[in-house]
């Protein structure tokens, strides 16, 4: 994969963790110039990782809910590069992993959620798209289990998330004609979240990893960010529409 | 069942009167949980709740880079929370034995579609919704799926659409949940 995105100018929103600063750094090693649009200080570490390893990025302080926000970051990327070739849309609510009924669901946990998944989605497609439309470029959302199957813990994480796909098949419809491609990913990884899951959890990851045909939960840097790396490059071209499950192959129901 | 007095909807509460349930029209914006789910029991009790109601703005088409903030919500996150209350306002009128939810989700989601990728985005949204509604209230009784019919009128709903929701309604019908049943002639084929 090395090399396969030089002088490709990438977008990750959310990269200063967990799946999407394992993203970032597959981005940064294939060559890419990565912008890491983060709310908090730790884009710049994501950036410091991926320049130590001899790539190029930059943090950007960007909340998704925040539609100047993401248009900045998309200005800023094309002030810097001249360019924006791929934007990867990651981000996800605090809220995220915080187990819930979906009857005991309000206003404001729903609001959390679409927020930064859907809006923020929508921010990003309209920042993103006349940059995208001038270099055949890639849109690339991140969905998850929960989105495919629904989820017993995380209903409000799951809606948004299958929501997502939904975009992606009309934004590849819509923007096929400009040679832009538009895909879904669905990442099984450890996160911080994951992590503090098998804290109060210790079975959990052995669980977890048992209904895992590969035996066990994949590496956001390792595992994930190739699979991104791989849409995002000029081979994948011919690939819209799609989500690309990266989960071991604990889901075959696609 | 939302959305009975008019269009898709209202060919879905003939038909399932033709199955002989005792359909209760919901009409008119679900402003509050609290509001849907006394609509729901007007009739005395609810033993399903058929979510058709397809607000006609949501049917607009046009392109996402066309469309503003407004016109987002309206097409998309409006339409998720509506069915998300609905949901809620469904398991608040049930009663011990449990109930059954059936979501109208025409295949615009499942195919994506250019011009209505607020709408499909707000589809697909309820299709995962379902999913998740199902495995966490399917321990009450509560069983929850999702219909697909095409949007574009080439189908009669009342024969051949509302037969196929009467049948997730029916108790034989009582391990049917999560699912999505295409009802459009096999011009989709979801895996």
């Amino acid at each position: 994969m090395k090399d396969v995105l030089a002088g490709r100018s990438v977008v990750v929103t959310g990269a200063g963790d967990g799946v999407g600063k394992g993203i970032a750094l597959a981005c940064g090693a294939a060559g890419a110039h990565v912008v890491v649009a983060a709310r908090r200080e730790n884009g710049a570490k994501t950036v410091a990782a991926i320049e130590k390893r001899g790539g190029t990025a930059m943090w950007v302080r960007c909340d998704v809910t925040d539609r100047g926000n993401v248009e900045a970051a998309v200005a800023t990327t094309i002030a810097r590069t001249g360019r924006l070739d791929v934007m990867i849309h990651n981000a996800t609510s605090r809220r995220s992993s915080e187990p819930v009924r979906l009857e005991d669901v309000d206003d404001a946990l729903w609001e959390e959620h679409a927020s930064v998944s859907l809006r923020g989605a929508y921010y990003c497609a309209h920042a993103a798209l006349p940059a995208l439309r001038d270099g055949g470029g890639s849109f690339i959302l991140m969905t998850s289990p929960a989105g495919m199957e629904g989820s017993a813990t995380l209903p409000v994480y799951g809606v948004v998330k299958g929501a997502l796909r939904g975009l992606a098949k009309s934004l590849a419809r819509e923007w096929a004609p400009f040679g832009v491609t538009v895909n879904t990913v669905s990442p099984l990884a450890h996160t911080r979240a994951l992590e503090d899951a098998y804290e109060q959890d210790p079975e959990l990851e052995e669980r977890l990893a048992r209904r895992i045909p590969m035996g066990r939960v994949g590496d956001p840097e390792v595992d994930i960010g190739p699979a991104v790396v791989f849409l995002a490059s000029e081979g994948a071209g011919y690939i819209t529409g799609q989500t690309l499950v990266v989960d071991g192959g604990r889901f075959m129901t696609l | 069942m939302t959305g009975g007095g008019s269009g898709i909807g209202r060919d879905i509460a003939l038909g399932l009167n033709d199955a002989s349930a005792t359909v209760v029209a919901v009409d008119g914006p679900l402003e509050s949980r609290e509001e849907t789910g006394r609509a729901f029991v007007a009739g005395g009790r609810a033993d399903a709740v058929v979510h058709a109601l397809v607000d006609p703005d949501a049917l607009v088409s046009a392109e996402v880079a066309d469309t503003d903030e407004d016109s987002w919500d309206r097409r998309c996150e409006a339409v998720l929370r509506t069915a998300l209350r609905c949901c809620q306002a469904a398991f608040d009128a049930f009663g011990d034995w449990g109930g059954r939810i059936v979501l109208v989700t025409p295949t615009v989601g499942l195919t994506g579609s250019a011009g209505l990728a607020p709408y499909a985005t707000a589809i697909e949204g309820m299709r995962s919704l379902a999913k998740s509604a199902a495995r966490q209230w399917g321990d009450r009784g509560i069983t929850v799926n999702c219909v697909a019919p095409r949007i574009d009128g080439s189908s009669d709903v009342r024969t051949e659409v509302a037969p196929v929701i009467a049948t997730l309604l029916a108790d034989s019908a009582r391990i049917v949940t999560g699912a999505t049943l295409v009802v459009d002639g096999g011009l989709v084929m979801a895996p």
